[in-house]
């Protein structure tokens, strides 16, 4: 049983006539212990998705229309408020991009981290498969095995020290603002490490980072996983950081997966035209003076996709057809989907 | 961009005809508007409407409760209402009524200031069957007629005041944001001293520099100037606030790269940025005005008898014996509420359409 | 902490130099005084009048008048009332008293209904409880004091529930001290509400409106992720950050409140600073103006510093800077 198992989610944003579909039709599977990146342009439903898996996104505005979101089995969209507590933060945890508008000013970080502790990992254990914390009869069945901790303080410091943060024993009075962007991540990372999830969610986590600073972030979330052995999804609009990261690649284009394919393949040859374009929009340091290529066109709006197949206003090998039918994400290669028949 | 097809660039409209369709989707601030420009419309055409003049005393008539018009076949009719002897009780009497006439003749007056008419939306044409829709106060004044004679000063010194201290406030806070540095310090200190003391303590000083006694006009304007050498300071402080960040952005830059004076660049480049904030603010502070004006007549400071103001109005239901016997003279409070409300209503539906959240 | 308070302690001083100077300039730009009446009066010789003017340095420049009453308030001087013939030190330390008890009052009333109203309907936006409040706060905001005021007088007045006007019943000197507080508590009671039903409206939507700001934030959805149950999100998370932008209005809230006393205490015969400055008006007693005007300033500026405290102690970025 894969961990997470994403099928054929649609959600809309409104209800009714206004409705707008954000996510149309997604399919997504994450293993246990696998980083899958999810790679698209700002809009493309990307996020919502990711925060879909905790059901994240207020409804309304969100009205999720179809499909399941497995985690460990058990539909997300189906879960009780109280059952997806449970999993969020017991079984699935989140790192976003502004790590200074993630963390409360107002409160010191050890206490945030505390927080999560208490919530998912309460002191006192009789037995190691006790249901996690936040009272009788809520979440039953979303039982997870945590480690034994017997003290919050130290447990703080081991956290903060696991994300490479020097002198935690005097860091966990500080507040957020005091601290560094680079810094404010590795606390964030630590605040979704401590409920010990088994899916690591991390919204474009470098995204409002300075780029040094962003090597680093993305060079702990690899060393984490190798260590911590849990699944991570990677959102980002990125293509550059994919190579170092991920295992697979889903790229996706105005609420639909376009191709899904291993990030080494997927890198060394794309098959989708919007697969292609993107890589050859990121500028290479290496790889001699090759013209980058801008994308003609914009992004279509939510609510204002064109028919048939979304990419084909802005797609260089467009055929008439192509604005008929939406494509099928077929399985083209042995664990290779696109959502193109003119892939060759 | 020339590849791209027509269906991804919806047609481009005008800032201003997106507030529009912003606006009209409001409706309650639609109603705000249509509610404003009816009163400002009576307010315009008071002697018209207005079935007396505001200083005519019906010495038989103190304390006359508000008439109520009867419909009889097809005309509406006024009762006479007979006084009862040693009080102010008035009784209707049955059966002897006076038709409700339109455009009637009665007394004098200046239509605009300027116009002399004597033609009146409605009235009896007869003394002894009067239209008191509102009653009369303790000098047997209609308190209708004086209600919309008092909207002409109560509603214009709003409107006044704001385009007069909005004016100083641009103007001052975009030199203030430009130039910054000393003068800047300076201003910004005054307009600080302004609004530290509480306002109504402010203008009850700014009173005193007045002479006690003036004619009617000298009050009104010098409401006007109390009133707006307070408002400038708030409207300074935020204009120079946009003025101090609108100065770095390129545009502004190019101007003066252009060789602009640094006069023609607050007023063609710099305050038309403001616009939208100003508009709104001036909405929302228009209250305020009015308000001050009837608080300064209230106290007797103000506009003075027999003027009519909303403010000195309602003076007259101080009097805790009045107020409990003849409850009509609040009808002004009632009016203030209504333009008030109706401010507001279009102030907010304005700040969504225009989305300065800021305000 | 302590240099953002004391730059903020620091920064009152000039600030009640500067408004003692601006009143004192338009008082001495105010035509007559009070020894114009005085002199009119043929019982009074010119020799009395004379003295007195000497004594108030009326003869001289209005800043030597100034600089004269600074050096007297530095000494805790407010002189001597020419309307009232009192000093003027006690009789504006009372009525000063008074404003205060009346503004505190409205001002715990307001915010103790107002806070919870507005987390309400925050978090219930779009219920009918939220529209209900965000109307009736609509109604609120555009109800002058002066007419609240009126309606209540005509309340007391018809009802006999309330006493009309007035701080103290005549024979107040005569009660208990038991029966001489709740005597006080019974004739503030109607004033305070109208002056807190004036200032709660704007409150009450400035708590929504910066609730549902916080609740927007990053750290909200965050806290979610985290597993944390939506009550502890809000009242935690949320409101605890909601409270800082509230506090910064409180000095807005504050000056309206003064302004909102000013009118009560004229149509309710609350014997306050409001109606004494409205009196030494009216008495061409211009120092009293003075005074009147620079104490309720203070008042402000004071309330202000206050807010500043709890804003610091509320907010780390402030605590900590």
């Amino acid at each position: 049983m894969a961990l997470l198992e994403i099928k054929n989610l649609k959600m809309d944003f409104g209800a009714g006539a206004d409705a707008l579909r954000a996510v149309d039709g997604v399919s997504l599977t994450i293993g246990a212990s696998e980083t899958v990146c999810l790679v698209g342009e700002s809009g493309c439903g990307k996020s919502v998705t990711a925060l879909s898996i905790a059901r994240l996104v207020a409804t309304p505005p969100a009205n999720y229309v179809g499909g399941e979101i497995l985690l460990n089995g058990q539909d997300t969209l189906k879960m009780s408020n109280g059952e997806l507590q449970k999993i969020r933060g017991g079984v699935v945890s989140y790192v976003f991009q502004d790590p200074g508008a993630s963390l409360n000013p107002v409160f010191r970080i050890g206490n945030q981290i505390k927080e999560s502790l208490k919530l998912h990992r309460p002191l006192t254990r009789p037995s190691a498969t006790l249901s996690p914390a936040g009272g009788e009869g809520r979440g039953e069945g979303v039982r997870v095995l945590k480690n034994v901790i017997t003290d919050y303080d130290t447990e703080v410091i081991r956290l903060l020290k696991l994300v490479g943060i020097p002198a935690p024993e005097s860091r966990i009075r500080n507040y957020p603002f005091e601290m560094s962007g680079g810094m404010q991540q590795r606390v964030m990372i630590a605040m979704a490490l401590a409920s010990e999830p088994k899916l690591l969610v991390a919204d474009e986590p470098t995204t409002a980072l300075d780029v040094t600073i962003q090597a680093q972030i993305l060079d702990l979330l690899s060393e984490l996983k190798r260590r911590l052995g849990m699944a991570i999804l990677l959102i980002t609009h990125n293509l550059g950081i994919v190579g170092d990261m991920a295992d697979r690649v889903a790229v996706m284009y105005a609420g639909q997966i376009v191709e899904l394919s291993p990030a080494r393949e997927l890198l060394r040859r794309p098959l989708h035209p919007y697969t292609k374009a993107l890589i050859n929009s990121v500028p290479k340091l290496a790889g001699g003076a090759s013209r980058l290529s801008a994308i003609p066109g914009n992004v279509p709006r939510i609510g204002n996709f064109p028919p048939g197949c979304r990419f084909a206003p802005r797609c260089p090998i467009a055929k008439p057809e192509c604005s008929e039918k939406i494509p099928e994400l077929l399985e083209v290669e042995p664990g290779r989907f696109v959502r193109c028949p003119f892939w060759k | 961009m020339e590849s791209t097809p027509p269906n991804l660039n919806p047609i481009a409209l005008s800032p201003w005809q997106i507030f529009w369709q912003r606006l009209k989707r409001r409706r309650i601030a639609m109603i705000g508007g249509v509610i404003l420009i009816g009163l400002y419309l009576i307010s315009l055409f008071a002697g018209f409407v207005a079935p007396y003049t505001h200083d005519r005393l019906d010495r038989d008539r103190f304390f006359h409760p508000p008439t109520r018009p009867q419909l009889e076949g097809f005309h509406l009719v006024v009762p006479r209402y007979e006084q009862q002897p040693g009080n102010f009780i008035y009784h209707a009497v049955q059966g002897d009524t006076q038709p409700i006439r339109f455009f009637v003749h009665g007394e004098k007056y200046k239509l605009f200031g300027l116009i002399p008419a004597s033609i009146h939306l409605f009235g009896t044409g007869d003394d002894k069957y009067p239209v008191y829709l509102l009653g009369t106060d303790q000098f047997g004044r209609d308190v209708f007629s004086r209600l919309l004679y008092g909207s002409q000063i109560s509603l214009s010194i709003g409107v006044i005041g704001i385009l007069l201290s909005f004016t100083f406030g641009l103007i001052i806070g975009g030199i203030s944001g430009y130039f910054s540095g000393a003068t800047d310090t300076v201003i910004m200190r005054l307009c600080e001293l302004i609004m530290s003391v509480p306002a109504l303590y402010l203008i009850i000083s700014l009173r005193a520099t007045f002479p006690p006694s003036m004619t009617s006009a000298q009050i009104y304007a010098m409401i006007i100037v109390i009133l707006s050498f307070i408002g400038w300071a708030g409207m300074a402080r935020v204009i120079r606030g946009m003025t101090l960040s609108l100065r770095e952005q390129q545009f502004i830059l190019a101007a003066r790269a252009l060789g602009q004076s640094d006069f023609k660049i607050i007023v063609r480049h710099i305050l038309p940025n403001t616009f939208s904030y100003v508009i709104v603010a001036a909405t929302l502070s228009v209250p305020y005005y009015i308000l001050g004006e009837v608080v300064l007549s209230f106290l007797g400071v103000g506009i003075q008898e027999p003027s009519a103001s909303w403010g000195l109005m309602l003076n007259a239901a101080q009097n805790t014996e009045y107020l409990k016997n003849y409850p009509w003279l609040l009808a002004p409070g009632a009016a203030i509420f209504v333009t008030v409300l109706a401010f507001n209503f279009l102030g907010d539906g304005l700040r969504d359409a225009a989305d300065t959240k800021s305000i | 902490m302590w240099s953002f308070l004391f730059k903020r302690l620091l920064h009152m001083i000039p600030l009640l130099l500067g408004v003692s100077l601006l009143t004192f300039l338009l008082m001495a730009m105010a035509p007559g005084d009070y020894f114009t009446a005085l002199s009119q009066n043929p019982q009074i010789s010119p020799e009395t009048i004379a003295n007195l003017k000497a004594k108030f340095h009326l003869g001289q420049p209005w800043y030597v008048q100034y600089f004269y009453w600074l050096k007297n308030i530095l000494h805790g001087e407010f002189g001597y009332s020419m309307a009232y013939k009192i000093p003027a030190t006690a009789l504006i330390f009372e009525r000063l008293w008074n404003t205060f008890l009346l503004s505190f009052f409205a001002m715990i009333i307001a915010w103790g209904i107002a806070i919870p109203l507005g987390i309400w309907a925050a978090v219930k936006k779009d219920s009918w409880a939220d529209r209900g409040c965000s109307l009736v706060a609509f109604v609120g905001l555009s109800v002058p004091d002066v007419l609240l005021a009126l309606l209540a007088l005509w309340f007391a007045a018809a009802t006999g529930w309330f006493p009309v006007g007035g701080a103290q019943s005549p024979i107040h000197d005569l009660l208990t001290p038991m029966q001489q507080f709740w005597d006080c508590a019974y004739h503030l009671i109607l004033p305070a509400l109208v002056l807190a039903a004036a200032d709660l409206a704007g409150i009450m939507r400035r708590m929504r409106s910066c609730l549902l700001d916080t609740l927007r934030a990053e750290y909200v959805t965050a806290a979610r992720a985290r597993g944390l149950g939506e009550g502890w999100v809000i009242y935690k998370h949320a409101l605890r950050n909601a409270i800082n932008p509230l506090l910064t209005i409180f000095g807005y809230s504050l000056a309206a409140l003064l302004s909102g006393a000013f009118i009560v205490e004229n149509i309710m015969a609350w014997p306050g600073l409001g109606r004494l400055t409205i009196e030494a008006f009216f008495a061409k007693d211009s120092y009293l103006v003075v005074d009147c005007v620079v104490m309720a300033t203070a008042l402000l500026v004071v309330g202000n510093f206050i807010a500043d405290l709890m804003l610091a102690w509320s907010d780390p970025r402030i605590r900590l800077k």
